[in-house]
């Protein structure tokens, strides 16, 4: 983290990034809980799920730090919300968490006065439409890369498509109304002024100077990447397995088939390992963390 | 003190200091010189806003490197200046246990807080350096526990073994007591003198309960209005000052203030000291030679009438037979309370009492609708809660909760105490909430947040609340923890201000002194059941019930207790009156 | 008032009591009493499980993934995981291929459709146990230890630890501040169709719930950073030595070994199985 330097008129200390981290982490966290846990007492229509709460770290990169409040709500979705409800999803975390951050960040970057109802409007459907606008392209085009291999199974292409585009519509309206706009409306300028006296801040001037460069180094870059692919790959396989599936099935050539995952799998095992076995040396040694 | 005496050698030093926060309009602290010296156990007393915890974060760095205010003037800590030294540096000299010590436990179990900050360092053996912290407390046996699990005391006394974990010469814990039941708070300052005298700590306690002040400190600190300082003095003498203290808003020891009242009848009038703890109370009488052992006639049978006579009027609230609990870990259904029975009238004030765990906020959970009974029924002015929502009982009770900031929902004090009435649609409400607002005197402040007022104040905002509400029945759960003795005496006040409008009031306390000024019947809880249920005065007799409740009675009841005086005394004013009626005319024309 | 004396059914704010829920949280954060899987290295536990998050992926034998579902889910039963976790796992699932094969069928799919989405449930499925029987018998500390080792940011295995510690005071202070806008607020007279009036009443109180929350949160992390200033974490963030003693006593054991090769054996044999046989 870097430190404030003295003369920008808007920057944080490395304590008050944390401030924002934690409040961000928790509050996000248990939101998430909760939303996790609410469509099953619903009985209700099932596209009118409660998605999330996308509203609680908008507010806080609105006014304070869109970096560390998206950072933080996004721990604080793995934590909460995955890790303690067990269900933690391996790879497809990684995309959401991507896409969510991403979500995040941009929609805070574009506030430059909380008090301004007109930009906190935009930042309410931009963040919710950056997320779900990449979850549903990932969802989608993975399904149009194997199109020509579901022709085995009619229906499934068009469902999904049907299905991905509708979801995205409800989450727009009903989500990116219920909790994300109206909230942030009613929310920022109440808690403008307010809540940075009791976190020892002043309230935001301007546009967040947020120190990209000490944070979003080449390494942060190209890792991030790096996990969207695989990611995106991940999905891509898990996909597309349904279409390799019904191909075995009549050209039945299964075994080859199987044995290629079987080697596929082996290899993951085995590099995982060493990464682990590397991963302590270089700890021996004493790299820094990032 | 067991450790040898050798010349007093200052630990910390502070020259001329005045510090203003960031956008604070006046300074909070003014122009402080003090040195404190080694193996020193002060207290720092002072009305509320007269700097206490200001000053005591000087000492720890926290001001000026985490609070980027205008500090001037030096700070020396074992010889290193706050200035040019880091924070973490400093907390291998300085342990600081916060008010809000809830907050600075971050690990999950008692161990792995304990181990954090040795870690953090980067001592190789930090877990050895954590257990030593928790064998100095010890509390070995919390090790395993999960900070959850742990009661406040035991919270309190992790949150002081992490800070004693980097080894630090000077220990600061800001109001111990303000948190803590009695009981838990007497231990905690039992540890702080062992610190003080087995490892010759230097401890500093920022404290309003001057009882305790008397019974472990050996100085005392007395800071005024604008963060200044007005003396230091050993504590007996600056107990002593009784008139002085009293215009700050500080009030001394119980026996203090009845050997000052008494000063012209019992003690020469030359003497400007005073007993100040119960021994040297006793033990003054004793020497006063005063026929003490006379019994006291005070009108027993009218105490027992005054409760007696209400439970001719109408039954406000019924339990019947009723279990109620939470589930446990394991989902076993664990009960907290158990086969309760209970009737409440109209004109009772209730105080519960017991220790913590005991059941008295479940209690008072069932009459709120909150909580359902597993099995028996609860019967709040004929409604059945079971079958009423929270909503529809809140027509007749209005519960205050013991944390006041879980009660401001709204923008403004002003919004929270219109928040019933509006939802209700109510029209033309305008004069009643103005009086509302004026009875408890918070017109000045209506437009503030609740969080950001000061303890005494979030109280009196809480109760205007629930006043608003304009209830049957008053539920309180705690409301005089962590407030000052004046703002504690101005919630016994505003009591009597709740009595022309509520038919039933019941409060879960730990504080004796709210039970033996205010309280007409006392029912004490211990383990989900009701041990005991009688009135205010009859239940200062019971020692051994006192002590399973983990209770501490008023230090003027304890007294009454070694000067054989039965029934006690409840309040000050009665010893008084007490004494003088016996005290024979020779030895008090003798005296005078 | 008197004569119209409604009996009173418990809403849904009372159905979704936090205090249940935390109680359910608490076990499958906390209740992880010597299970079987708790006794491994995390990493390795964490390998062990990326192994089974990831190649179901690619495999198409029902036979392989079942099999790996009975062992996995012998090792979830192990673990002791909460009904809760299971219950929210099962109708997830059940709702989601449920959805899919109706809507397919509208586009006019048929049992291939169904089948095809059977394999896919039986993957999610997999993947989904393989992470609570490893994650909910793995204690805070050992697993944040873990990632940490794993490379993970210290702000991360921090989170985690900080996540166990204040999830109980947070669900409590939620769940009173619920109970202070009932307490004062007014629920809906009537429910409405599907009781939507119920639904909209919940909903908005469980957002604006979190305005006070929210409010209290910031004061109390104020607190939290100031001791997090005092205990030197700040400073331990950037010391790679801290790290390395914190996580000295990771150490992996033959009978880690033993595990990865039982389950390595497993999963061979299942492939050999699953070449013979199809399902």
């Amino acid at each position: 983290m870097s430190t404030a330097t003295i003369g920008n008129r808007f920057e944080l200390t490395s304590q008050q990034k944390l401030m924002i981290f934690i409040l961000s982490m928790s509050l996000y966290g248990i939101s998430n809980m909760i939303t996790e846990l609410l469509p099953q007492f619903r009985v209700g229509p099932v596209e009118l799920k409660v998605e999330y709460f996308i509203f609680i770290p908008l507010l806080f990169a609105i006014l304070f730090n869109p970096l560390y409040a998206a950072l933080g709500a996004c721990v604080g979705e793995l934590v909460f919300g995955e890790l303690l409800l067990g269900q933690f999803g391996g790879v497809s975390e990684l995309e959401k968490f991507i896409e969510f951050s991403l979500a995040i960040f941009v929609a805070g970057m574009l506030v430059t006065d909380p008090r301004n109802k007109r930009q906190l409007a935009i930042a309410a459907y931009v963040a919710i439409g950056i997320d779900q606008l990449l979850g549903t392209i990932v969802d989608i085009a993975k399904v149009y890369i194997g199109i020509e291999d579901l022709e085995a199974v009619p229906g499934l292409p068009e469902s999904i498509l049907a299905i991905e585009g509708f979801s995205f519509l409800n989450a727009m309206i009903v989500s990116g109304t219920l909790f994300s706009l109206l909230p942030i409306i009613y929310l920022v300028p109440r808690l403008y002024g307010k809540v940075e006296p009791l976190l020892g801040m002043k309230p935001r001037d301007g546009r967040a100077k947020v120190s990209v460069a000490g944070f979003v180094t080449p390494r942060f870059i190209i890792v991030a990447i790096l996990l969207f692919v695989v990611a995106g790959a991940a999905e891509f396989l898990s996909e597309s397995d349904l279409e390799l599936f019904t191909w075995e099935w009549e050209m039945d050539l299964g075994n080859i088939g199987l044995w290629l995952s079987l080697a596929v799998a082996v290899v993951i095992f085995i590099a995982t390992l060493l990464i682990i076995r590397k991963k302590r040396k270089t700890n021996h040694k004493g790299e820094t963390i990032v | 003190m067991t450790h040898p005496m050798t010349e007093k050698q200052p630990i910390i030093e502070i020259k001329d200091i005045s510090f203003r926060y960031p956008g604070a309009e006046y300074e909070s602290l003014q122009h402080v010189n003090l040195t404190i010296n080694k193996g020193d156990f002060i207290a720092i007393i002072g009305s509320n806003g007269s700097g206490k915890s200001t000053l005591c974060k000087c000492f720890n760095g926290l001001i000026p490197t985490y609070y980027a205010g205008d500090l001037e003037g030096s700070v020396m800590i074992n010889g290193l200046s706050t200035q040019s030294t880091s924070i973490a540096e400093l907390s291998k000299h300085v342990a600081y246990v916060f008010q809000d010590f809830e907050n600075q436990l971050v690990r999950p179990t008692v161990y792995d807080e304990v181990c954090f900050a040795p870690l953090n360092f980067g001592y190789e053996d930090y877990k050895e350096r954590g257990m030593n912290a928790l064998r100095m407390l010890e509390i070995e046996d919390i090790q395993h526990k999960w900070i959850w699990q742990l009661s406040g005391g035991q919270k309190h006394m992790t949150a002081l073994a992490a800070a004693l974990s980097l080894e630090p010469d000077i220990i600061i814990v800001d109001e111990p007591v303000a948190q803590l039941d009695p009981a838990h708070a007497r231990l905690i300052y039992e540890k702080l003198k062992l610190l003080n005298e087995k490892y010759n700590k230097t401890i500093i306690v920022i404290e309003h309960h001057t009882e305790y002040i008397a019974d472990y400190c050996t100085n005392v600190m007395l800071m005024e209005a604008g963060g200044k300082v007005r003396w230091i003095k050993p504590v007996k003498e600056g107990l002593s000052s009784v008139d002085e203290l009293a215009s700050l808003h500080i009030q001394p020891p119980q026996v203090t203030q009845a050997f000052h009242s008494l000063r012209e009848k019992i003690v020469p009038t030359t003497q400007t000291m005073y007993p100040i703890t119960i021994k040297e109370a006793a033990l003054a009488l004793q020497q006063s030679a005063l026929p003490y052992t006379k019994p006291r006639h005070v009108a027993i049978e009218e105490q027992y009438k005054q409760s007696e006579e209400h439970s001719d009027r109408p039954v406000l609230l019924k339990f019947d037979n009723v279990v109620s609990g939470y589930q446990s870990m394991d989902r076993n259904q664990k009960p907290t309370l158990q086969n309760i029975n209970l009737e409440m009238h109209e004109g009772q004030r209730i105080a519960l009492i017991g220790n913590n765990g005991a059941g008295k906020s479940t209690l008072l959970r069932l009459i709120a609708g909150i909580r359902k009974p597993w099995e028996g029924s609860v019967t709040v002015c004929g409604k059945n809660t079971s079958q009423t929502s929270p909503e529809q009982l809140s027509d007749l009770v209005s519960f205050i909760f013991q944390n006041p900031e879980e009660m401001f929902i709204s923008d403004n004090i002003r919004a929270d105490i219109e928040f019933f009435l509006k939802a209700r649609k109510q029209t033309n409400i305008e004069p009643f909430i103005d009086h509302i607002m004026d009875t408890f005197n918070l017109t000045e402040l209506q437009q503030r947040d609740g969080r950001l007022l000061s303890g005494g104040q979030q109280r009196r905002a809480t109760l205007a609340i629930g006043m608003a509400m304009k209830p049957t029945i008053m539920l309180l759960d705690e409301p005089t923890a962590s407030l000052d003795i004046a703002s504690r005496r101005e919630m016994t006040r505003l009591f009597d201000e709740l009595r022309d409008h509520v038919k039933a009031i019941v409060v879960a306390t730990h504080d004796m002194q709210l039970v033996a000024d205010w309280a007409t019947r006392v029912i004490v809880m211990h383990e989900g059941r009701i041990i005991m249920d009688t009135n205010s005065r009859d239940v200062f007799q019971h020692e051994h019930i006192l002590k399973l409740a983990a209770l501490i009675p008023p230090q003027i009841v304890e007294l009454s207790h070694y000067a054989n005086i039965t029934p006690p005394c409840l309040s000050v004013a009665e010893f008084i009156t007490h004494i003088e009626s016996i005290i024979p005319q020779e030895v008090y024309s003798g005296v005078n | 008032m008197e004569l119209t004396k409604t009996t009173y059914k418990t809403s849904f704010l009372e159905k979704l009591s936090v205090e249940r829920i935390k109680v359910e949280l608490l076990r499958t954060a906390y209740g992880h009493s010597l299970t079987f899987l708790s006794k491994f290295d995390p990493r390795i536990l964490i390998a062990w499980y990326s192994f089974f998050a990831i190649v179901p992926w690619f495999v198409h034998n029902k036979v392989v993934l079942l099999g790996m579902l009975v062992a996995i889910a012998v090792l979830t039963y192990t673990s002791k995981p909460s009904i809760l976790v299971l219950l929210i796992l099962a109708l997830g699932l059940v709702s989601d291929a449920a959805y899919m094969l109706v809507v397919s069928l509208l586009f006019g799919g048929g049992l291939s459709a169904a089948w095809a989405l059977s394999t896919l449930t039986l993957k999610l499925l997999v993947i989904a146990l393989a992470s609570i029987a490893v994650f909910s018998s793995m204690d805070p500390e050992k697993l944040s230890d873990g990632l940490l080792s794993l490379g993970f940011p210290a702000q991360f295995s921090f989170g985690v630890a900080y996540g166990y510690r204040m999830l109980p005071i947070l669900i409590e202070e939620y769940n009173n501040i619920l109970y202070s806008y009932r307490l004062r607020g007014r629920g809906p007279e009537r429910k409405g169709f599907l009781g939507w009036r119920v639904i909209l009443y919940t909903g908005k109180l469980s957002v604006v719930a979190f305005y006070p929350l929210i409010l209290n949160t910031a004061k109390r992390t104020r607190t939290t950073v100031e001791a997090l200033e005092v205990k030197g974490f700040t400073y331990a963030m950037k010391d790679p030595k801290v790290k390395k003693i914190k996580l000295s006593y990771l150490k992996i054991l033959p009978r880690d070994y033993v595990f990865l090769a039982i389950s390595a054996v497993y999963v061979s044999l299942l492939f050999y199985v699953g070449s013979h046989y199809h399902l």
